[in-house]
C-alpha cells in the first residue's frame, strides 16, 4: 500500500510542476513540452490500436489531416471559436472512422495496415484537388495567431494527461480485459462471449477521436496546413518510432518514447537529412536488441510498473 | 471513335509495368508471409544506380541492367541475411517495422546524396509514339515497359518452375517444416529469394526511371502501386499479380480520362479499396 501512496504523490508533484510550467520556464521549454504532450497523445492512441487491439494502422494521418483541416476551415471560413473547432475535428474524425469501419474491419493484419494507409493517401489526393481548401497550396490558420503560447500549452497538457488516463482506465475496464483475452486467444475469447468486432471498433473510434483532437492543437501550433503534409505517412512513421522505442503495449511507453523523440528531433534539427536516418536506425536496433522497447525491457528486468493495468 | 480506346490500350501497357513493380512484393509475401515496406525504396535506389552508370559510362538505360541487377541482387541478399532473417518466426510486426525503418533510411540517404531534384533516365524513346493505323497513338516507352514487365515475369515464372532453387523456394513457401526436413537451408533460400525480389525491383526501377521522373521520395508512391497490384491480384499469386497490374493500370488511365488528370491516382485507389472490401484476399488469391 505504501508504494501506491508514494507513486501517487510523485505523480501529483510532477503534475503540479507541469501545470505551473508556463509561469517559470522559458518559452522554448514550453514549446518543446507542448510537442511532447501532443506526440504522446497521438502515440498512445496508436499504441491502443497496435499494442492492445492488434490493429496495426498505417493510416493515423487521416485523422491528423481531418482534425487539422476541420480546425482550419471552420476557424478561417466561419469564425467558429477555436475550442469548438478542435472538438468538431475530433467528432468528424469519429464520423470518418465509422464510415470506413465496415470495409476496413473486413481486412486482417497486413491488409488492415495497407487499407488504412491507402484511405489516408486517397484523402490527401482528394484534398489537394479540392478548390474549397485551396488545393495543394494549403491554408494559413490566422485565428491561431491570436492565441497565447500558454493557452496552447494547457490544451496540449490536458490532452496528454487525459489520453494517458483514458488509456489506463480503458485497459482496467471490462474492455481492457476483453482486449487481453482477444490478444491471448481470439477464438477462445469469442466463444466465451467477447464481441471482438465491437471491442476493436471501440478502440478504433476512441483513437480516431483523440487523434483528431491532438491534430487540432498541433495545427494551432504549426499554423500552416497543407494536404500532402497533413495526410502524409510521415506522421505514422513518427508515432511508430515513439511507440517502438518506448515499448509497444505499455501505458508508459508512448510517454517515454515521445520525450526521446522530441528531444532527438530538437537535437538533430541541426543535421538536416541525417535526423530521419538516425531515427530509422534506432528503430531497427531497438527491434533487434530490445524488442519490447525501453519500458517493456524495464518491466521484465525490475518487475516495476508505473501504471499497472493488471488487477491486484 | 476509336481514340476512346487509347486510355484502355495505354492502361494495359502501363499495367505490365505495374505488374513488375508488384511482383517482388507478392513474391516475398508468398514465400515468407511478410511484407517488405522498403520495396519501393529498393526500386528507386535501382533508378539512381542506373543513373550513375549512365553518367559514368554513357550507356543506354536498358543496358545498365547488367550492372544494376547484380548490385540489387547482392543488396537484397545482404538485407535478408543481416536484417530480416534475424526476426523470422517472430510474427508480422518486427518485419514490418524493420522494413519501415529501412525505407526511411534509404529514402533520406538518397535525399542526401542526390538532392531532392527530379531525375529521369533520358532516352530517345520517351518522345516517340506509335501510330496504329491512324486509329490511336501509343507511346513507344509504354510498349517497352510492357515488354520489359512481361519478360521479367515470364523469366521468373520459368525460374520458379524449372530450376532447383525455384523448387526449393516454392517448397519452403508451401510447407516450412517439411522443406527443412528435406534439407533445404531456409535462411539461405530466403536470402536468395529476397535477392531475386530485389532484381525485379531493379527492373521496375529502370523502367520507371525511363518512363517518369523520380525523386528520392518516389518510393512510397510506387510501394502503394505495388500494394495495389498485389492486393487486387492476390498476394503470392503470379498470374494474379499480372491481372492486378492490368486492372490498376486501366482503372488509373480510364479514371483520368473520365474525371480529370488529377484523379489518376485516386481512381486507382478507389478500385483498390473496393477490391479490398469485397474480396480481401484478392481476385486470384487463396485464403
Amino acid at each position: 500500500m505504501a508504494s501506491n501512496w508514494i507513486r501517487l504523490i510523485i505523480i501529483i508533484l510532477f503534475l503540479i510542476a507541469l501545470i505551473t510550467l508556463p509561469l517559470w520556464a522559458s518559452r522554448y521549454i514550453v514549446s518543446v513540452l507542448l510537442l511532447i504532450y501532443l506526440y504522446m497523445t497521438a502515440a498512445s492512441m496508436w499504441n491502443l490500436l497496435a499494442g492492445y487491439s492488434g490493429l496495426i494502422s498505417l493510416g493515423q494521418q487521416m485523422f491528423i489531416g481531418i482534425g487539422g483541416y476541420t480546425l482550419a476551415v471552420l476557424s478561417i471560413y466561419y469564425g467558429i471559436p477555436i475550442f469548438l473547432c478542435i472538438l468538431l475535428g475530433g467528432v468528424i474524425s469519429v464520423i470518418l472512422a465509422i464510415l470506413i469501419s465496415q470495409p476496413i474491419f473486413r481486412m486482417k493484419g497486413v491488409y488492415f495496415a495497407i487499407g488504412t494507409w491507402i484511405i489516408a493517401e486517397a484523402l490527401g489526393i482528394s484534398f489537394s484537388n479540392w478548390g474549397y481548401v485551396r488545393y495543394g497550396m494549403g491554408l494559413f490558420i490566422q485565428p491561431a495567431y491570436k492565441l497565447s503560447m500558454s493557452f496552447i500549452y494547457y490544451a496540449a497538457l490536458i490532452l496528454g494527461v487525459g489520453s494517458i488516463v483514458l488509456v489506463y482506465l480503458l485497459l482496467r475496464s471490462n474492455l481492457g480485459l476483453a482486449l487481453m483475452a482477444i490478444r491471448d486467444d481470439d477464438i477462445a475469447s469469442e466463444v466465451m462471449g467477447v464481441n471482438i468486432f465491437r471491442c476493436k471498433l471501440t478502440c478504433f473510434l476512441i483513437s480516431a477521436f483523440v487523434t483528431g483532437l491532438a491534430a487540432g492543437v498541433l495545427y494551432l501550433n504549426t499554423i500552416f496546413i497543407q494536404p500532402f503534409e497533413a495526410f502524409g505517412i510521415g506522421w505514422t512513421v513518427k508515432l511508430l518510432f515513439i511507440v517502438i522505442i518506448g515499448g509497444l503495449g505499455t501505458v508508459e511507453g508512448p510517454i517515454l518514447g515521445a520525450v526521446i523523440f522530441v528531444l532527438l528531433q530538437q537535437f538533430l534539427s541541426e543535421y538536416v537529412g541525417f535526423n530521419l536516418i538516425i531515427l530509422g536506425a534506432i528503430t531497427i536496433l531497438t527491434i533487434f536488441f530490445a524488442p519490447r522497447g525501453i519500458i517493456g525491457t524495464f518491466h521484465e528486468k525490475f518487475l516495476l510498473e508505473l501504471f499497472p493495468i493488471r488487477r491486484q | 471513335m476509336l481514340t476512346s480506346l487509347e486510355p484502355l490500350i495505354n492502361g494495359i501497357l502501363l499495367g505490365g509495368l505495374y505488374a513488375v513493380i508488384g511482383i517482388g512484393l507478392s513474391m516475398i509475401f508468398g514465400i515468407m508471409k511478410q511484407v517488405n515496406l522498403a520495396h519501393g525504396e529498393l526500386m528507386i535506389l535501382a533508378s539512381y544506380f542506373s543513373l550513375i552508370f549512365i553518367q559514368l559510362l554513357g550507356l543506354h538505360p536498358l543496358l545498365t541492367v547488367f550492372f544494376v541487377f547484380p548490385a540489387l541482387f547482392i543488396l537484397g541478399y545482404l538485407l535478408q541475411t543481416l536484417l530480416f532473417n534475424r526476426v523470422l518466426g517472430k510474427g508480422m510486426e518486427p518485419y514490418l517495422m524493420i522494413s519501415f525503418g529501412l525505407s526511411i533510411i534509404l529514402q533520406n540517404a538518397l535525399l542526401l546524396l542526390f538532392t531532392p531534384d527530379a531525375r529521369s533516365l533520358k532516352t530517345g524513346l520517351i518522345i516517340q509514339t506509335l501510330d496504329v493505323y491512324g486509329l490511336f497513338h501509343v507511346p513507344v516507352i509504354y510498349l517497352v515497359d510492357f515488354a520489359g514487365g512481361v519478360l521479367m515475369i515470364g523469366c521468373l515464372h520459368l525460374f520458379m518452375k524449372r530450376t532447383y532453387l525455384g523448387r526449393a523456394i516454392r517448397a519452403s513457401a508451401d510447407d516450412l517444416s517439411a522443406s527443412k526436413l528435406m534439407g533445404i537451408n531456409i535462411k539461405r533460400v530466403y536470402a536468395l529469394a529476397m535477392g531475386i525480389a530485389a532484381v525485379t525491383a531493379a527492373m521496375s526501377g529502370v523502367l520507371v526511371g525511363m518512363t517518369f521522373t523520380f525523386y528520392p521520395h518516389s518510393g512510397t508512391q510506387y510501394l502503394i502501386i505495388a500494394f495495389g497490384v498485389v492486393i487486387i491480384g492476390g498476394m503470392g499469386s503470379l498470374p494474379g499479380t499480372f491481372l492486378g497490374g492490368l486492372i490498376l493500370g486501366i482503372s488509373q488511365l480510364v479514371g483520368a480520362q473520365l474525371i480529370g488528370p488529377g484523379f489518376q491516382l485516386l481512381s486507382g485507389y478507389l478500385i483498390l479499396l473496393i477490391v479490398l472490401t469485397i474480396r480481401p484476399q484478392g481476385l486470384l488469391g487463396k485464403r
